[in-house]
């Protein structure tokens, strides 16, 4: 490795060929993704370019995350992406707008900052030549685990806290309030029938108390009367 | 690491890591201009899954470069919180086009008058 650092690019034609194919695929897609006025067509190529990316995630021996790349984010994420789509499937009058320009400045501004940091680091030593040799086993379900289980067991429990408390939040937020307002009105037609049978048969109410399950049969009862 | 006194392979292919870095900035940049500059919430949402993907094959080609497997575990991680948030900010969305009957993040500034 140390004596290959200097060296610019090694890697054989192949290779070459599969990571610029591959780079290629995925910056198209995303500005698909991004530039696309029909929903269905951005989601569709965001799709593609979540497999370009697994497939690029697999050339750097992260075999473990390509999969999960595949099963969570071309898979569910997107799965639930398209099911919005369906239900709110419009098209937008006014596609971009700018800002004013303060807003405008810093946005040149923190963009210029990011190109510099970018530089920096591209220019920096472990990233330039080729990369080092690793384990057959980097990458692999085995070894992630080992990590995952031994030294971010914290983490991972809290991440599987985050991920309860976010179905709970997505639900109470989608949730439709209509069957509830129904519920309530219902409730309260009951308390209305139950205290005109108090005041009118107060054996009714007695009844009731006694629990044989009939209140809704009494409550009708009062309720004819 | 130390734990894996295995066979030690070449790894896969031997592009240097600062090939995917490059990418994962552009994939960054495109990301970032589309939430900043679209306006349909559900478009701004992709953006924000590109700009975490970025990251993702950033920390990824890290990972690779410094033969260390921290990165992937951090990774893993971030896929688990970009699935919660697509779940809230998609439930959020319902929401609004149930109360407001738009997506559109200029017509949603409730907050802002």
């Amino acid at each position: 490795m140390g004596a290959a650092a200097a060296a610019a690019n090694t890697a054989s034609m192949p290779e070459q060929v599969v990571f610029w194919f591959l780079a290629a695929a995925i910056i198209v897609g995303s500005i698909f993704t991004m530039t696309r006025r029909n929903p269905v067509t951005a989601v569709m190529s965001l799709v593609g370019t979540f497999f370009a990316l697994a497939a690029l995630y697999a050339t750097l021996n992260a075999h473990f995350l390509a999969i999960i790349q595949i099963l969570v984010y071309a898979g569910a994420i997107m799965v639930l992406f398209i099911f919005v789509v369906m239900i709110l499937n419009r098209e937008e009058a006014t596609p971009v707008t700018l800002r004013g320009l303060p807003t405008r400045a810093l946005g040149v501004l923190s963009g210029l900052y990011l190109i510099w940091v970018f530089f920096r680091i591209v220019g920096s030593s472990p990233v330039t030549g080729p990369p080092p040799s690793v384990p057959d086993s980097f990458g692999t379900v085995a070894s992630i685990g080992d990590v995952l289980f031994r030294d971010f067991v914290y983490p991972f429990e809290a991440i599987s806290l985050l991920l309860l408390i976010a179905i709970v939040g997505g639900v109470t937020i989608s949730r439709s309030h209509r069957k509830e307002v129904a519920a309530d009105k219902a409730a309260e037609a009951r308390r209305a029938i139950q205290q005109m049978a108090h005041a009118d048969y107060p054996a009714v109410d007695t009844a009731l108390e006694g629990g044989h399950g009939g209140s809704s049969s009494g409550g009708g009862g009062g309720g004819h009367h | 690491m130390g734990r894996h006194p295995e066979a030690v392979g070449e790894g896969i292919t031997d592009m240097p890591v600062q090939y995917y870095l490059t990418l994962s900035f552009v994939l960054f940049v495109i990301g970032t201009a589309g939430v900043l500059l679209r306006r349909n919430a559900l478009i701004v949402l992709m953006g924000i899954e590109l700009q975490l993907n970025a990251g993702n094959l950033a920390l990824l080609a890290f990972s690779r470069g410094l033969g260390d497997q921290k990165g992937h575990v951090f990774a893993f991680l971030i896929i688990a919180i970009a699935a919660a948030e697509a779940a809230v900010g998609l439930a959020i969305l319902v929401g609004l086009f149930r109360s407001r009957q738009t997506i559109n993040l200029d017509e949603a500034s409730l907050m802002k008058r």
